[in-house]
């Protein structure tokens, strides 16, 4: 019967993308062409790593406000790391790491000291920008790229598929064995729906929502690394764009399936990537695709809210 | 007190169906002015059903409402209130920082209703000393209610209830379940004090002890009917069995057979062990049987079983298997072999939007997976055999816990226990909310596992510990009084504080 | 023991008292120290200035304060400033009259605040992610409307007239903020709106169950919300001569730093408009000083950022007491 049911939502999801794929075909045929696919794939790969790291921090039901400040910092770090000459596998450990330091600082703030997330984390992120100033004092950095190889991130193929697709799929992968496969996802959902009971089952429930905040803020600095082996450059605004997009992924996905997930979060990101790409291909500025993510996410909290949809059950049942 | 004589409340022919379920059918109810009528009945058996159409909350499906000889439907909640019936909930919401006062008064501080209205403080400090002038009952209406006592809490709610002039019947839903003996006492003498004011008290309580105590009159409820409704003074002369009213023919509370053994290896051992709560307990656990520890709400019980598992700070020795031991965490003293059954399962025993799988594997994650990951077939194969064994009705591993009652839910806080394969089992009221039908079968589960554990019951119900227990042990306001030789000295000592020559 | 627990309430008061009071004590002597390391910290024009900013900010922050005090939260406040900015300043430059554009900006703010009151109040969806949400959306028409930058104006009509008087000393805009204030604190303490914003951040089924429309109230807080900010970005339109799309991001910060901080005056970390209104003062007063001792950008940022930490550590400081 669970099966069942989720078998239903799949269809269901499946049956929305069609649909959305179709009316993007129909204004223009090059949205189901090959290279069109690539770039929906490579755009998803940014989104995605960004709004898994999230799902990890909803699901112990909390939330992060800090992930597109922390992003910035750690696109400058990287920038600099790679200006200043240091091996580009050691830039990358620079990034990840302002990541990992600023999710431990927020998850121990949150966890240890019960301070309130949603402001703690806007006031850290607040300091992230501050800091990711100070490399260049705000200009952006693109020396040395070239030749560091960091743009082979974004530019090689493994197994037939782009680079960042292949690391969004690795690490969605290692995600999912994580959350739904192992004891630290068991322990994480049972911190999210009664932190209490979890502590009584010898959960650490502390150490786990520490954990979260850590993979919040080191996934969302892979994902800016992507995005700066794309751009070739790493500018302090580099963030900014994570945000809107991966709290829509990981509130569509619940809302569609029921919970956040990781299967959840990744379906959420596909059918945001696939309405942006859509609307870039129909040649819409860029300033208007924050209108457009955040009109879906709305329509999708309010649609798939339990109490509506339940009304709109009732007035099945009655018909 | 004799019965029709000023009839407030009449009901007649209630019936009450959710689509093709009964719930409650065709059901007669009276209430007279100044009684105190005691609403009985397992869980499911109706009565809160009758409540809930009583209060507004639900629309009954047939029959009629009289009150104080006028015809009403009570629809809503708001009808109820206006028809004059006042429902203090079993948690009632107050808000902390405000005064007693000022939580009677909520929503009617100005001279006019509405959202912009000025807030005469005089006028409400006047308004709360003509309710006391009503109902003389000793509380201080100026304090904040999140430093009162539980009780005074309870009495801001009661009078909160009782505001309106035109209120004539209260509804208390087991108020008692959080306070204190004493504060028992002081929430008693109130609701005779309104007795006497010629308010009718429907009171829903589990604990039958206190239907004798104070109710003038009961009413029984089962399988949505009403099975009795007798005076207690009828109940006293004629030695009427209310547990078997309640259950049926054969009904009753079963323990299992004591083991009459008490040489087993000792397990947990505890010698001045004292926190925040309790001082200076000394206890043996051994395995092979259980020791009892009776004690009221705010006695300690609490906190005791708490400090054993290191979920609280304590001091003073533990030892478990004769080693020394320090717990500064629930997790490790899991890990050392203690398994606490919380007294709060629902807030501190389970987690209700899982399933029975994830909640038994739960509090053994080590024996849950392999090298980091869940061994999910193992784990449903290990629920099913632990469902089966603790008897979870209905049979269904996938569905969440929210969907179970109350004693199903504990049946699968006791598998997530066995599952755990602890040396020392606590368990903590264990059978709050549990109807009597699935209490028996928690007692023999208990017993099982004392046959390869120590088991330690703790609870405010003297029957159940002394009942239950090879051994027994009162704490009164955090102190330990051994020595009670039967069931009346153990209740003796757990109310008075000693054992009674 | 009753000696003792009569003793503990007195030496908390005492504490409480610092507490509540702590927070003027530093704002005066933070600006002191300003006036003596740098003496241009108190001339007239710089005064002027930051006084203009502060009613600005105070402005946008007033609704902000209510919802938090109530237990919930709006993030989209700055972008619907920036919104009304944005369309006040786009019907200027179309030649529409300042009447007409001053008009359309509060509008849209309002229109944003209907629509927040309406999702969070009306349907009762979650309100954090609710005006993220709204207020990407509000951000993102505001860039669209610039096209992705921003509009200069070259005249101020008559709300740069409105700006540019004063009363005595003091721009007429600082009075008239102060005086609206002035109205919301004694909404605040002495009616029953006010009264209940507190009690439904603390228990709302009470406040519910003792009958009163705490959806309509919200609705309210959240439109007045919409209003203010509008208000605010219309304003700015004027004191800026143009209309700036990303205007937004350096009031978030503030504002959210202003109630948590100012929360911790008079009330001991209820966000109350009073200590918003002092708070605010001390983060532009701050901003400005740290600005004429040559603090970068980035630095300012920093102290930003540390002071919303600090605000929100001594909230939480002083529930945890008081609970106790």
């Amino acid at each position: 019967m669970i099966s069942n049911r989720l078998f239903i939502r799949l269809l269901a999801f499946a049956a929305l993308v069609a649909v959305i794929a179709a009316i993007f075909w129909s204004q223009n045929p090059a949205f189901l062409s090959g290279g069109n696919i690539r770039a929906l794939m490579r755009h998803m790969s940014v989104q995605g790593l960004a709004a898994l790291g999230l799902t990890f921090v909803i699901v112990v039901r909390h939330f992060d406000l800090s992930f597109p400040g922390v992003a910035s910092m750690g696109a400058m770090t990287l920038g600099w790391l790679i200006a200043s000459g240091a091996p580009f596998p050691a830039a990358i450990a620079g990034a990840l790491a302002v990541g990992l330091v600023f999710g431990l600082v927020n998850g121990i703030a949150v966890a240890r000291f019960g301070l309130p997330d949603i402001v703690t984390t806007i006031a850290t992120g607040g300091l992230a920008v501050g800091f990711s100033y100070f490399y260049s004092n705000g200009t952006s950095i693109s020396q040395n790229f070239f030749m560091s190889g960091i743009l082979d991130l974004n530019d090689k193929r493994i197994i037939g598929l782009d680079m960042p697709f292949a690391i969004l799929m690795a690490a969605a992968g290692v995600a999912a064995v994580v959350l739904h496969a192992s004891r630290v996802g068991a322990g994480m959902y049972a911190t999210g729906q009664n932190r209490v009971s979890a502590r009584f089952a010898g959960i650490a429930t502390r150490r786990l929502i520490v954990l979260a905040f850590a993979l919040c803020g080191t996934m969302a600095c892979l994902a800016i690394t992507l995005l700066v082996a794309s751009s070739g450059a790493a500018n302090v605004t580099a963030g900014g764009q994570l945000l809107m997009p991966a709290f829509a992924a990981v509130y569509l996905g619940a809302a569609l399936f029921g919970r956040p997930s990781v299967g959840a979060t990744l379906a959420g990101t596909l059918m945001m990537s696939t309405m942006l790409n859509g609307f870039t291909l129909l040649a819409i500025p860029y300033y208007y695709s924050d209108a457009i993510v955040s009109t879906v996410l709305i329509a999708a909290i309010a649609i798939f809210d339990p109490r509506l949809s339940g009304l709109l059950n009732f007035r099945k049942a009655a018909a | 007190m004799t019965s029709g004589t000023r009839t407030v409340l009449d009901m007649r022919g209630i019936e009450k169906r959710f689509g093709d379920v009964k719930a409650l059918g065709h059901v007669d109810f009276d209430l007279d002015a100044g009684e105190i009528h005691a609403l009985l009945g397992v869980n499911g058996a109706g009565k809160s059903t009758l409540i809930k159409i009583l209060s507004g909350v639900y629309v009954k499906s047939g029959g009629t409402i009289a009150v104080g000889g006028v015809q009403h439907e009570l629809g809503t909640p708001r009808a109820a209130i206006e028809a004059g019936i006042a429902t203090v909930q079993q948690h009632p919401e107050l808000v902390g920082d405000l005064t007693g006062a000022e939580n009677i008064f909520l929503g009617h501080e100005g001279a006019r209703p509405g959202l912009f209205g000025r807030i005469d403080r005089a006028d409400i400090a006047r308004r709360a000393e003509a309710l006391l002038q009503r109902f003389p009952i000793q509380i201080d209406l100026s304090r904040r209610v999140a430093d009162m006592p539980a009780v005074d809490r309870e009495i801001v709610a009661i009078l909160h209830a009782l505001r309106l002039e035109n209120t004539r019947i209260l509804i208390l839903d087991e108020p008692t379940s959080t306070l204190t003996e004493r504060e028992k006492a002081s929430l008693f003498s109130m609701m005779r004090m309104l007795r006497k004011a010629g308010i009718a008290i429907i009171y829903i309580t589990h604990r039958l002890e206190e239907v004798y105590e104070i109710a003038d009159r009961f009413t029984v409820f089962r399988g949505g009917q009403k099975v009795a409704c007798h005076t207690v003074a009828e109940a006293r002369g004629k030695a009427i069995s209310i547990p078997v009213l309640m259950l049926g023919a054969g009904g009753g509370l079963t323990f299992p057979p004591r083991t009459g053994r008490s040489d087993g290896a000792v397990v947990l051992e505890a010698e001045g062990l004292s926190a925040d709560g309790f001082a200076n307990v000394s206890l043996t656990a051994r395995k092979g049987e259980i020791l009892g520890i009776f004690g009221l709400v705010g006695s300690g019980v609490d906190e005791l079983s708490k400090a054993l598992f290191g979920a609280i700070p304590s001091s003073g020795a533990l030892r478990l298997e004769g080693r020394d031991v320090r717990f500064r965490s629930p997790a490790e003293a899991l890990r050392a072999g203690i398994f606490l059954v919380p007294g709060d399962r629902r807030a501190e025993g389970l987690t209700l939007d899982e399933n029975v799988i994830f909640n038994t594997v739960a509090a053994n994650m080590s024996r849950a997976s392999l090298g980091g990951l869940m061994r999910f077939g193992a784990n449903r194969r290990a629920a099913r055999e632990l469902a089966q064994m603790v008897d979870l009705q209905p049979m269904r591993l996938d569905r969440d816990l929210r969907g179970f009652s109350g004693g199903n839910q504990q049946k699968v806080v006791i598998a997530r226990g066995l599952y755990r394969q602890a040396k020392c089992y606590i368990f903590v009221e264990p059978t709050v909310g549990v109807d009597i039908g699935a209490r028996s079968r928690i007692y023999a589960l208990m017993r099982e596992i004392s046959k390869d554990a120590a088991v330690i019951v703790m609870s405010s119900d003297c029957d159940e510990v002394h009942g239950v227990a090879d051994r027994t042990l009162a704490l009164y306001k955090g102190r330990p009084i051994e020595g009670a030789a039967d069931r009346d000295q153990l209740l003796h000592a757990g109310i008075m504080g000693g054992v009674a020559a | 023991m009753s000696a003792l627990t009569a003793d503990i309430p007195q030496r908390r008061r005492g504490a409480d008292f610092l507490m509540r009071y702590a927070f003027f004590i530093l704002v005066a002597v933070v600006f002191v120290a300003f006036a003596i390391l740098r003496p241009t910290f108190v001339t007239p024009g710089n005064i002027h200035g930051m006084l203009m900013s502060a009613s600005i900010a105070g402005l946008m922050f007033l609704g902000l304060t209510w919802l938090i005090a109530a237990g919930e939260i709006d993030v989209s406040f700055m972008s619907v400033a920036a919104l009304a900015n944005m369309v006040t300043a786009a019907l200027v430059q179309d030649g529409q009259g300042w009447a007409l554009a001053s008009l359309g900006g509060l509008g849209a703010g309002v229109a944003f605040g209907l629509v927040n009151a309406s999702l969070v109040a009306g349907l009762r969806l979650p309100a954090l992610v609710i005006t993220i949400a709204t207020g990407a959306l509000a951000a993102s028409i505001a860039a669209a409307i610039g096209l992705g930058t921003s509009i200069a104006l070259n005249n101020t009509g008559f709300v740069g007239q409105v700006l540019g008087l004063r009363v005595g000393v003091l721009p007429l805009i600082a009075v008239i903020v102060a005086g609206l204030y002035a109205v919301s604190w004694f909404v605040q303490e002495r009616l029953t709106f006010g009264h209940y914003i507190y009690a439904m951040e603390q228990n709302r089924a009470a406040v519910v169950e003792a009958g009163v429309p705490v959806n309509r109230m919200l609705f309210m807080l959240f439109v007045l919300s919409g209003v203010v900010s509008s208000l605010a970005g219309v304003l700015l339109a004027a004191n800026l001569s143009s209309g700036q799309p990303y205007l937004g991001t350096s009031y978030f910060l503030d504002g959210l730093t202003a109630v948590l901080l100012g929360g911790m005056a008079l009330k001991l970390g209820k966000p109350n408009v009073l200590g918003t209104l002092a708070a605010t003062i001390f983060l532009i007063g701050l901003l400005n000083g740290a600005a004429l001792l040559g603090w970068t950008d980035s630095q300012r940022q920093i102290v930003r950022g540390s002071l919303l930490l600090v605000g929100v550590g001594l909230v939480v400081f002083a529930r945890s007491r008081r609970k106790t």
